[in-house]
């Protein structure tokens, strides 16, 4: 299905929003990302024709920013900030812990493919560290026991939503 | 002369062009500010930070008002800044060697050292002006670099080493400004930072090769050259594209290979800059084909027919065969010559067949002509391409020059981007529309008429002649029947408003008779409005082949001997050739580094039919010496020397590269010898002389050119990869020769001018069931040189036909059907391809992909699906 | 005192359109649009002395001033990529006070008569893009977004744009070539922003605090603003307080006077939450040089100059605050991550310099480093310096350079082995003249 067909309208939306198309990439890389997981070959192909350019751009434009993903992720990406003003405040404890919960490293995704962790720069939320972003929505002054919980909350969640299947 | 400013660099004061990147003029003082990054031909990017100088710029002093100097407080880079009237720099100052020195230590920080196994060591910019501003050792851990990709394929011809590249950009930007192919591009960030392309297929520009020469380091190297040889051990020989009519400069880099068993080889082909052809830049085809010139398929000795089969003989016994039959057929011989022979070559060919008393001799490709408005009207003598900007205008008709032409295609576009008007004349969308300020689309069939067109929608203002032109009345009028959208009437306004105008005149979907008619509306469009006679005025013809101007030149043709003086009893042309083979009018057909039968099955039938004795000299056993009585193993460019002109009729020198192969001869020794043998006169077979004396007399406009002149240089501007490696190119100075450009008739004021109107043919259009068959050319076609080339065959397309999905949708046509087209009675099988750039109505057909595989010109032809193959 | 910033804090639910309205709320753009010709909106910033909240201080109605006035479309472009280590002010003013952030932005638009105004706002901020695009529905609906603004005939809209995880996106021309659809790699300069910005067209770049201190301006006039702050850093601040304080947050206070990092670690901060004394402050995230906690520093009245003398600046005034237990190269060291990590890659000096600088503390961290690894680590900042495209650069070479400048003895307690390592005399010796002679 190619995302035209599934995400006409918020696509033309953000076409609209500049003078050249070629500006709105980034949000229908996250479009892609959205429908897909992470942004497969196919979708940077299509927005490579979208918006007129060569996918050598688009795979360029994807490998520069943090946030999007070439290949399969959790179901759940949980960013923890370890910079320097979280880590002053337990975060790295706390992505160990949360690491070690999940049973895997910083950067992998746990074998069911739910979980993605991913230890990253500041994001804006210094002042109540430890930090853990789920999916880009915050979760702040965070402890190992609320970590916990969340996980539970979300694991249970997906149980809900099946027939989730991992990659 | 443009003006000038004075800058003052480490104390001294220069004057230099006012507009100058500071690089470029401070090159021109003879001070080298060292770059990775900037090129003169790319321009800036600011991102190596090699060229940081101690800079001043005048300012104005707020409290007493007077100018002074103000020096910035931090380095800065020279590659960015344009040079202003009073501009102060410092080079040398230890402010300056710490910064390069510090820029060239990070920048090996992460680089491999890998030099003694490198392709580019040796003439690589990175570790010469290491050796001239490093440091002495480096201070980072060895096992603290980043490791990365070394031998990553970015196509079949080019391959990455990640650990190399010193992130220029040179690669991305040469392909995104320069070649408009923008495949390449950087992924990841910081330090992880690479190169990738992605595009399918990898790494898709015809240019790609010329990113290994701009490459600062050994990161972009062509796996033609990789690890093949080192560059202080290789002869370089100064050498002309042999493929398409731009004339190119090149070297053959050549070194006795031991695989080889000790001979002399081609290793590499490099570009030879000459700002006036080619500048720096080469097609992939120009670079990489060179292969089949040592295959192993070369012909090594005569063939001759015997019991119906070729078979071996020596020279004495195929060439007194030769000359007995020629001695019996008199005046009753044809010769045909291909477009990739040197001026000597044809010269001596038409003094074998006009020794006979005959006129019947035809250039290969045939369906090209107009060469005789060339000598009229062809562009002025130091036209340059880059001369061409702002207030001057390019006007292309029936060519798809990037696949024609493609060095023109680079410099028309960029003449385009500097501001010159570009008005592209076609039946469908090419490559240039995306540059072109007026687009017109013509039907299939009304080349002329779009040209007669314009010239008939100019009014008076517009009509300027510089002098008396014969015939101009008679031709407006003509003209003036002819109706011009307001589209065409404002391009052509245009045209002939302009400072300079260009006219190119393309091949596409044109035969010999068009063609020439293409020609005359051309040559008469630039007469009335003036445009002859001066640099960067006047026609361009876009030839088949690479010589077919010299094939020209030298009365290769049934109407014209040298020089275009016409001959008193015309022979056939080509196509009265072939009528002649099929009634036996003819006795003896001689047929030299020509593959009609491959382009022309009406060629095949009539070779097959004929009585005559077919004589073929060629590199390869083709198709038509196939059907030869004798065949004669000829030389490729590489194995002889000899000159070559190119379409602007730039007359240049090539030499010999290499030991002939086999037993193989120079055509010119061949034709040679026969007249000699044949009583024809005395044989002069060193090129050198052929041109100075034998063309020199009997070829008017290459009257004063001599050899020797053609072998002059001078120095070029930029000085690109000069023996200093100033811009990190490799092998571009130019030291065998800049050539020379024959003048033409308009050149001399007092020459005449004649118009006479140009005969257009009409519309064809499509039926029900047929369709508007185009053939068109492409560049990387199945030739047999492209055959016997491992690494561009790869590229070659299987035979198709582009149609129009509205015309595939009404015949029930999906891409990847097989297609069989009709013409002629003739039938060739294409796969369907679907092309929104296709018109309504035409089928695309490229020219030369399989034997027999497109009509000669367009024709209006049955269009029937085959077979289902796709899924 | 009544915030102008940070209005939530005496007006709650002021991030409800109507609740913003009640409170003087589009005050300030019907005043200028109203009352003042696009230029004299132009002088009242400029006689308010607001300066740019981003980082740099540049004065913002000069920057306006800077704008050509006969070329059209322009742009203006609202930096809401807010990534310093430590900084967390606009997303607080967007997030409870978003009609003050548009509201700024379209008195920025009007002033320099732009068609359209991009809020580049950092993608791990997602909720609160979503909520200013909400807001902007509303301000629409009133009329102060879309065609013919408040009747005045000037027509803008206003758009948010994701980033996606890239801290060089907030140098403000990696911003733009990010929002036309390309790698974050910063412009070259000149042509500046103001002259050649968005798709080459005039562009005003402004962090989301500077603009959300206009209103205010407009409303009450340069002369009220400017009874806060000081002269020549007049106004108030938003400063973002993390680390080992015991009430991390922002505060809105006014430059100089009683502002002082004394007054915010210890009086609003509430002291350090191990109750060991504080050892150094980053007073502008990662990008500034490290200050140690000395009287005379925490007793400085803060404004844009008044660090310089300590060989530092407040930048965007994020400070985190570090305590007597951290080693100050373990703390270099994550900086140093930091910019490696965000280096765009574009050129040498920061893209070659920031990885070598981290695989040396990296070094140091695993106790393989010595003396002389120490003194390169400082010799290649020192060189570093000035030589790059964009400011990353040279943020990087603080960490660094400040640290091993205050705390060097920090550096020694980590040092493996015999603190010699394994470099020859020779190149030890190199080291040390080099070192010498800088
Ligand atoms: C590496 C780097 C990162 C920056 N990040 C931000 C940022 O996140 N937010 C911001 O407003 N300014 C940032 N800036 C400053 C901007 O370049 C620019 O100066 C600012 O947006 C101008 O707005 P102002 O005049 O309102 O301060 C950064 C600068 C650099 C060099
Ligand atoms: S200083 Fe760093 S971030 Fe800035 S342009 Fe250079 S590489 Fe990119
Ligand atoms: S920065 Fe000037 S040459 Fe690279």
């Amino acid at each position: 299905m190619a995302l035209l067909d599934t995400r006409k309208e918020d696509i033309e939306h953000h076409l609209s929003k500049y003078p050249d198309k070629r500006s709105a990439i980034m949000p229908l890389l996250y479009i892609a990302q959205e429908e897909y997981g992470y942004i497969t070959e196919e979708a940077m192909q299509e927005i490579a024709e979208l918006l007129d350019v060569d996918i050598t751009h688009v795979k360029g434009v994807v490998g520069f920013y943090g946030m999007y993903y070439d290949k399969p992720k959790g179901k759940y990406l949980l960013y923890i900030c370890t910079d320097l003003p979280c880590a002053l405040r337990g975060a790295e404890e706390f992505s160990q812990h949360v690491c070690e919960k999940l049973g895997i490293q910083p950067g992998e995704t746990t074998p069911d493919g739910i979980f993605t962790v991913e230890n990253v720069m500041c994001i804006g939320a210094c002042h109540r560290a430890p930090v853990m972003q789920v999916n880009f929505h915050f979760h702040e002054n965070m402890d190992e026991e609320k970590a916990d919980q969340l996980i539970e909350d979300l694991r249970r969640e997906v149980k809900a939503t099946e027939p989730y299947r991992s990659e | 002369m443009a003006d000038t400013v004075k800058i003052t660099i480490d104390d001294i004061e220069y004057e230099v062009p006012a507009g100058m990147n500071l690089v470029d003029a401070a090159k021109l003082c003879g001070v080298d500010i060292p770059v990775f990054c900037y090129h003169p031909k790319l321009g800036y990017a600011g991102n190596c930070r090699m060229c940081l100088v101690e800079l001043g710029t005048p300012r104005r002093n707020r409290e007493t008002g007077e100018m002074e100097l103000a020096w910035f407080p931090r380095l800065q880079t020279a590659c960015t800044q344009t040079v202003v009237d009073g501009m102060s720099i410092r080079t040398r100052s230890e402010k300056v060697r710490d910064g390069r020195r510090i820029i060239l230590e990070l920048l090996l920080s992460s680089h491999p050292l890998d030099c003694p196994i490198c392709d580019k060591g040796g003439e690589c910019p990175l570790q010469n002006l290491t050796m001239e501003h490093g440091p002495e050792t480096s201070r980072m851990y060895w096992e603290d670099k980043m490791h990365l990709g070394k031998h990553i394929p970015l196509g079949e011809l080019i391959y990455l080493d990640q650990e190399r590249c010193i992130h220029c950009a040179r690669c991305i930007r040469f392909q995104r400004l320069v070649a408009d192919d923008p495949v390449l591009g950087f992924d990841q960030r910081g330090r992880r930072q690479r190169i990738i392309t992605s595009s399918t297929p990898p790494f898709d520009s015809i240019f790609s090769g010329n990113t290994t020469d701009i490459c600062p380091v050994g990161a972009l190297t062509t796996a033609d050259f990789r690890f093949n040889a080192r560059p202080w051990e290789m002869v370089q020989v100064a050498t002309i594209c042999s493929h398409t009519p731009e004339g190119s400069n090149m070297y053959f880099d050549t070194r006795p290979d031991r695989e080889a068993g000790g001979r002399t080889t081609i290793k590499r082909v490099m570009p030879r800059q000459n700002e006036q052809v080619n500048e720096i830049w080469l097609s992939d085809k120009s670079r990489f084909v060179h292969h089949y010139m040592e295959h192993p398929d070369r012909l090594t000795r005569p063939l001759i027919r015997k019991g119906g089969k070729l078979v071996e003989a020596t020279w004495e016994e195929a060439l007194e065969e030769i000359a007995r039959q020629l001695q019996a057929a008199e005046a009753e011989v044809a010769g045909i010559a291909g477009g990739r022979l040197s001026n000597e070559d044809f010269f001596a060919f038409q003094k074998l067949i006009r020794g006979q008393g005959s006129n019947n001799l035809a250039a290969y490709p045939a369906r090209v002509a107009g060469a005789e408005f060339v000598a009229q009207v062809g562009v002025g003598v130091g036209t340059n391409f880059l001369d061409v900007g702002e207030g001057d205008a390019i006007l292309v008709v029936a060519s798809d020059l990037h696949e024609e032409a493609p060095i023109w295609w680079l410099r028309v576009k960029a003449a385009a981007e500097r501001g010159a008007t570009l008005i592209v004349l076609n039946g469908r969308e090419t490559r240039l529309d995306k540059f072109a300020t007026h687009r017109i689309r013509y039907a299939y069939g009304e080349e002329v008429a779009t040209l007669n067109a314009m010239l008939g929608s100019l009014d008076d203002e517009h009509i300027q002649p510089e002098r008396e032109v014969e015939g101009l009345e008679e031709t407006l009028r003509h003209a003036r029947g002819f109706e011009a959208s307001p589209e065409l009437a404002a391009a052509a306004k245009a045209f002939a408003g302009a400072e300079n105008a260009i006219l190119i005149v393309g091949g596409e979907g044109v035969g010999a008779e068009t063609s020439h008619n293409l020609a005359q509306a051309a040559s008469n469009l630039l007469i009335a409005t003036g445009h002859v006679g001066r640099p960067n005025n006047g026609l361009i013809i876009v030839w088949g082949a690479a010589n077919s101007q010299g094939a020209f030149d030298m009365g290769i043709h049934h109407r014209y001997g040298p020089g275009y003086q016409p001959v008193e009893q015309p022979g056939l042309d080509y196509a009265g050739i072939i009528a002649a083979l099929k009634s036996n009018d003819l006795k003896a057909l001689y047929i030299a580094g020509a593959d009609p039968v491959f382009d022309d099955w009406l060629m095949e039938e009539a070779l097959r039919a004929t009585n005559a004795y077919i004589i073929v000299q060629d590199m390869f056993l083709t198709q038509t010496a196939d059907l030869a009585d004798v065949v004669l193993p000829t030389q490729s460019i590489a194995e002889k020397e000899g000159t070559y002109t190119s379409g602007e009729r730039r007359v240049q020198r090539f030499y010999q590269a290499i030991e002939p192969i086999g037993e193989s001869k120079a055509d010119r020794e061949i034709f040679l010898t026969l007249a000699q043998k044949l009583g024809h006169g005395e044989a002069r077979t060193v090129a050198g002389l052929i041109f100075n004396q034998d063309i020199a007399g009997a070829v008017p406009q290459y009257a004063g050119i001599t050899y020797q002149a053609l072998a002059r240089v001078e120095k070029q501007f930029p000085d690109v990869g000069g023996e200093d490696l100033y811009y990190g190119g490799t092998s571009y100075p130019n030291r065998h020769g800049l050539g020379v450009q024959w003048p033409v008739a308009a050149e001399d004021e007092s020459a005449g001018l004649v118009v006479r109107p140009a005969e257009a043919g009409s519309r064809l259009t499509a039926t029900d069931s047929a369709l508007v068959v185009v053939p068109v050319t492409v560049l990387y076609d199945a030739e047999p040189v492209m055959q016997k080339t491992q690494l561009l065959r790869q590229r070659v397309p299987a035979p198709y036909a582009a149609l129009n999905p509205a015309d595939a949708a009404r015949l029930g046509i999906e891409a990847g059907d097989m297609l069989e087209i009709t013409s002629d009675g003739h039938a060739i099988r294409v796969m369907a391809v679907l092309d929104e750039t296709a018109p309504r109505g035409a089928a695309i057909v490229p020219r030369r992909l399989q034997a027999q595989g497109a009509p000669l010109a367009a024709v209006v032809a049955p269009v029937v699906r085959l077979e289902r193959i796709g899924a | 005192m009544a915030h102008i910033l940070l209005r939530e804090l005496d007006i709650p639910n002021i991030k409800d359109i109507d609740v913003y309205l009640a409170h003087e709320g589009y005050q300030g753009l019907r005043k200028a649009i109203a009352e003042h010709t696009p230029d004299e909106v132009i002088d009242i910033v400029k006689a308010s002395g607001l300066r740019g909240r981003g980082g740099a201080g540049f004065p913002t109605g000069v920057k306006w001033g800077f704008v050509p006035k006969d070329v059209f479309p322009k742009y203006v472009a609202v930096n809401a990529d807010e990534s310093e280590p430590g900084t967390f002010k606009d997303r607080q003013l967007m997030e409870n006070n978003p009609h003050q952030v548009l509201e700024g932005a379209l008195i920025c638009a009007y002033a320099i008569q732009a068609e359209a105004v991009y809020i580049y706002i950092r993608g791990e901020y997602w909720d609160i893009a979503d909520w200013l695009d909400e807001a902007i529905e509303k301000a629409r609906a009133r009329g102060f977004i879309g065609e013919n603004i408040l009747g005045s005939g000037w027509s803008c809209e206003i758009y948010t744009h994701r980033g996606a995880g890239a801290y060089i996106c907030g140098e403000e021309t990696a911003l733009l070539e990010s929002l036309e659809g390309k790698r974050g790699h910063p412009r070259l300069r000149p042509p500046f922003p103001a002259s050649v910005g968005l798709y080459g067209k005039p562009t005003v770049i402004n962090n989301v605090e500077t603009l959300a201190n206009l209103p205010y301006i407009l409303d009450k006039g340069a002369e009220a603003y400017r009874q806060f702050g000081t002269e020549g850093s007049p106004g108030t601040k938003i400063f973002c307080l993390s680390g080992h304080v015991n009430n991390p947050g922002n505060y809105e206070l006014p430059f100089g006077g009683e502002t002082t990092l004394r007054k915010l670690i210890f009086e609003l901060g509430g002291g350090t939450r191990s109750g060991k004394p504080v050892k150094g402050i980053l007073p502008a995230g990662a990008s500034g040089a490290i200050l140690p906690a000395t009287d005379e520093v925490l007793d400085t009245p803060l404004d844009y100059e008044s660090l310089r003398p300590f060989g530092s600046s407040l930048g965007s005034a994020s400070l985190i605050i570090l305590d007597e237990s951290v080693n100050m190269a373990w703390a270099a060291n994550k900086m140093i991550h930091f910019f490696s990590h965000e280096s765009c890659g574009q050129c040498t000096p920061c893209r070659e310099g920031t990885y070598w600088l981290r695989r040396l503390y990296e070094r140091l961290e695993r106790g393989e480093a010595d003396l002389y690894d120490v003194e390169t680590m400082k010799n290649i900042a020192a060189q570093m310096l000035g030589k790059s495209i964009c400011a990353l650069g040279d943020f990087a070479t603080n960490p660094v350079l400040g640290t091993i400048q205050h705390f060097g003895e920090d550096y020694e307690a980590v040092l493996g082995g015999d603190g010699s390592g394994d470099a020859s005399p020779d190149e030890k010796e190199a080291a040390a003249t080099e070192a010498a002679a800088d």
